[in-house]
């Protein structure tokens, strides 16, 4: 098993070096997808965070409960149910989305909305309760107040997005009951990992996993310079 | 130009503020005075309208504040906290922060944003990041944030309390100089002396009611009891006076006896700031006349400033920084002395 | 002014970023009128020959293959729930179902090869080129013993289906050996069954382009005891979705394919595969064997296992005139 790493390592280095191409088409497409599906949580995601970081109503705790609870929501399950609702018998079958890249787009949006949901709570729940009493008496809607606040706290916020991302380009369950791992439409690193594994390509798999793990690290890289640089 | 009519407060079913009827006028300073928990930090709120009463309403200029215009009145009005809440930034991101909220172009920004900074003695600091502030500078950055907005209500809730000497001078000199600009200010302490010197009205605010107002004078020297009963919980204390050679002193129960700089004998009612007593562990030799031994009983923690209660026989309030505080290692049931001047007591 | 300015620098980030990422992925997903969708079952997709008919097919049609890789029970669902046009199994008893159900028509059967029964190479159980069916019953006796242990798909996969169909030829009740502890269920695909059976020394059922592939790789030592016998046989059709159950349903591709894996190109791909790989092929081509009767016990075979009353896909669950039994 050992040499088989090491060959999964070396495999890895040859094809980033020579830009495979069909590594760079899984690469690029696992990018955009779970980069657009970060955005598109971060949408409604940040200030349903903020809601329930910063708001007062009753049920709050609850609130804040579930989402706690949907972190830890298998992807196979929720790729499960959102299968049901996207296949052609299902509610939203006649979008005909089953099985495109989009679909991928949506489910792992949703499937991270609880990591920035409950990221973004937390960190403003952190942050001085008086932030936003100050923000009001100098002038600033309730709207501007709560920005106040979040900006307050943008690097606990930059955290949660960029732990979201990490989790919807690690997922396989979503990918895969909803992209259904088709080669040149919705293939991604997670389902070619999964597919290399299931025919035996143990080094391929291996190689699929170096690079997401160095596209992660890279962002990672990335976002902690900018947290310095904010 | 604000009042409130019939007010009270309740927080989670404790009555903050009870039926307060209050009317602030037009370029007046309005000193609220009450201990802690006294209800003055929520009055304060409402007149910002940060909160909105539970019962009774608020009149801005005539107009019945409620949440849907509340905005309106936050943008005319603006409280300075006790506890110097910054945001991210540098201190000029701070002070221009509700200049930007109100959309001034760049250079206005800038120059008032000057302005404020060179009232407040920080123009030297506009560009540190707040966060790196000391205490005082803290409180006045927080001021200067507050009074660029150029509102025509300042609400400060305490806003020299535990401070270092320096700031506390700027922020009173401030103070004063808005007013003479016909700003009107309304500001809560627990500081008689503060009261008696800046302002002009004083309300006494005892369990979220108001027990007695009037001026500062007028309330100092009548035998109010609501006073007494305020002002016995720190260095207020009564006695018989004998004038010697100049000098009062003051039988003040305890087998305690303190040396003022008063003429008046018979019964007098005095108070010592507790900002004006030293603490030592030794016995001082100085021109100071009151040298008080006693042992330490309580000790309280207000960050940057630490207020003890020494027992010498009465209890004294006495109030350190927290550098000499840990440079003397104080701690509860140690002995130290208390050493004032006659000049320190006053009269009231 | 500087935050302003960084709000709007964000915000236009975000903006630019968003509208390239829809472009970017509408890119990389394919736009050609027809995407033919077909459910097909992991034993055949993970061989790796699907993709290499892909290619050959999609050089001379307008039709676009998107695989969708599963075990055949969910390929069926897929089916059955609108979610695929056609679908590659290997498990007859459901395919007859599927057909029945209303859902499937036209089905090709369009290869075939042998599952094998694998096994430590020392053979506690000695069961090597035995039938399968009286290996199987030597095994159990063994095992009950504590001589052999065995480990079961348990996925309702097509294998699995196969595996329970064994045991019930051989006499043995599945539900009750499932109680015994020499009976292990993986729940999982057949090569991480492969090697469960590897670590516990055990014996399974398993399709032989799986373990070849893993055995090729050095991921399994186990070795092929029992690799041939008429119960042995694993039968691969073809089989379109009724275009009555499900109206948008790709009926005409789905046709177009399935004569392309019948014919003699499709068939020649099935054949070839893996041979420079493996020195044998994986899938044994079906077309030429039944026309021509040149292997009559093999023919037997398959239309033993593989056909329903005397043919591979009764009258009744034939549609449109296609050409596809002359």
């Amino acid at each position: 098993m050992v040499s088989a790493i090491l060959e999964g390592l070396v495999k890895a280095l040859e094809l980033i070096a020579s830009g495979d191409p069909t590594l760079v088409d899984i690469t690029l497409r696992s990018l955009a997808i779970s980069g657009l599906a970060t955005i598109l949580a971060s949408c409604w995601s940040i200030p349903l965070g903020v809601f329930i970081g910063l708001g007062k109503f009753r049920g709050r705790s609850l609130f804040k409960g579930l989402f706690n609870v949907l972190l830890g929501l298998p992807t196979v399950t929720l790729g499960l149910v959102l299968y049901l609702v996207f296949s052609r018998s299902g509610p939203l079958g006649f979008l005909q989305l089953l099985y495109t890249p989009s679909v991928i787009v949506i489910g792992q949006a949703i499937l991270i909305t609880p990591v920035i949901v409950s990221f973004v709570a937390n960190t403003l729940e952190a942050v001085d309760p008086e932030i936003r009493s100050l923000a009001l008496t100098l002038g600033a809607s309730e709207v501007r107040a709560s920005l106040t606040v979040l900006n307050e706290s943008l690097n606990g916020v930059l955290l949660a997005v960029t732990a979201s991302f990490n989790r919807a380009i690690a997922e396989l369950g979503v990918a895969l009951m909803l992209g259904g791992n088709i080669r040149g439409a919705t293939r991604v690193l997670t389902t070619t990992i999964a597919l290399e594994t299931n025919r035996g390509q143990i080094a391929l798999g291996i190689a699929m996993a170096v690079v997401l793990l160095s596209i992660v690290g890279l962002v990672n890289i990335l976002v902690s310079q900018a947290r310095r640089w904010i | 130009m604000i009042e409130l009519a019939g007010v009270s407060k309740i927080y989670n079913g404790i009555e903050a503020l009870k039926n307060i009827n209050l009317k602030v006028e037009r370029g007046e300073i309005l000193t609220i005075l009450g201990p802690n928990g006294s209800g003055k930090t929520t009055l304060l709120k409402i007149l910002g309208a940060l909160e909105m009463p539970t019962e009774g309403f608020i009149l801005s200029n005539g107009v019945r504040v409620d949440e849907g215009n509340a905005e309106e009145t936050r943008r005319t009005t603006t409280l300075v906290f006790q506890r110097a809440v910054l945001l991210r930034g540098t201190v000029r991101d701070n002070v221009a922060y509700g200049l930007r909220i109100r959309n001034l172009a760049g250079p206005e920004i800038e120059k008032r944003v000057k302005a404020a900074l060179s009232l407040v003695g920080l123009e030297d600091l506009a560009d540190r990041p707040s966060k790196g502030l000391s205490g005082g500078e803290q409180q006045r950055c927080s001021l200067a944030r507050a009074l660029v907005l150029e509102c025509n209500l300042l609400l400060l809730d305490e806003p020299t309390a535990n401070l270092d000497p320096e700031s506390m001078i700027i922020i009173k000199q401030v103070i004063k100089r808005l007013s003479e600009r016909g700003v009107t200010i309304v500001l809560a302490t627990h500081d008689l002396k503060q009261a008696q010197e800046l302002s002009e009205r004083i309300l006494l605010l005892d369990g979220g009611e108001i027990v007695e107002s009037g001026r500062p004078d007028d309330l100092f020297l009548g035998q109010s009891s609501d006073m007494a009963r305020f002002t016995r919980s720190e260095n207020f204390f009564s006695g018989e006076s004998r004038v010697l050679e100049g000098v009062a002193r003051i039988n003040i129960g305890g087998g305690v006896e303190i040396h003022g700089a008063l003429s008046r004998g018979g019964p007098v009612n005095i108070h010592v700031r507790p900002e004006d007593i030293i603490v030592s562990n030794e016995r001082i030799v100085s021109s100071a006349r009151n040298n008080l031994l006693g042992s330490i009983f309580r000790i309280e923690d207000h960050n940057s400033i630490i207020r003890i209660k020494v027992d010498v026989g009465v209890v004294f309030t006495v109030q350190i920084t927290r550098r000499s505080f840990e440079e003397m290692g104080l701690n509860v049931g140690q002995e130290v002395y208390l050493t004032f001047k006659a000049s320190s007591v006053m009269l009231l | 002014m500087r935050n302003r300015n960084l709000t709007i620098i964000s915000l236009a980030t975000i903006v630019i970023v968003a509208l390239g990422g829809f472009y970017l992925i509408q890119s990389m997903g394919p736009n050609e009128p027809h995407n033919l969708v077909v459910s097909t079952t992991t034993s055949l997709y993970d061989t790796g020959v699907l993709d290499q008919i892909e290619e050959a097919f999609e050089a001379k049609n307008q039709i676009d293959l998107y695989f969708i890789s599963v075990g055949t029970g969910l390929a069926i669902t897929h089916a059955q729930r609108g979610d695929a046009d056609m679908i590659l199994v290997h498990a007859p008893s459901r395919e007859l179902a599927f057909m029945e159900d209303g859902y499937g028509v036209n089905r090709k059967i369009i290869a075939f090869n042998y599952f094998a029964i694998v096994g430590p190479g020392d053979d506690p159980a000695g069961i090597r080129e035995k039938s399968p069916l009286e290996a199987l019953e030597i095994l159990v006796g063994k095992a009950r013993g504590g001589d052999a242990i065995w480990v079961s798909r348990g996925d309702d996969s097509g294998t699995h289906t196969k595996e329970k169909g064994l045991w019930a030829q051989a006499g043995f009740e599945v539900s009750a050996l499932r109680e015994e502890d020499w009976y292990r269920e993986a729940g999982s695909g057949m090569g991480k069954t492969l090697q469960i059976a590897e670590e516990y020394e055990a014996y399974t059922l398993t399709d032989m382009g799986t373990y070849l592939k893993y055995s090729e790789e050095g991921l399994v030592t186990l070795e092929v005891l029992v690799g041939a016998g008429e119960e042995l046989i694993n039968i691969y059709s073809a089989i379109a979705v009724n275009p009555d159950s499900n109206p948008d349903a790709d009926f005409d591709a789905a046709i177009t394919f399935i004569e392309y894996l019948v014919s003699d190109e499709g068939q020649t791909i099935l054949r070839e595969y893996g041979v420079d790989i493996y020195g044998r092929s994986l899938f044994n081509p079906v077309v030429e064997l039944l026309k021509t009767g040149s292997d009559p016990t093999t023919a037997e075979w398959i239309e033993a296992a593989g056909f329903f009353d005397g043919t591979e896909c009764p009258q009744e669950y034939r549609k449109g005139e296609y050409g596809l039994y002359n």
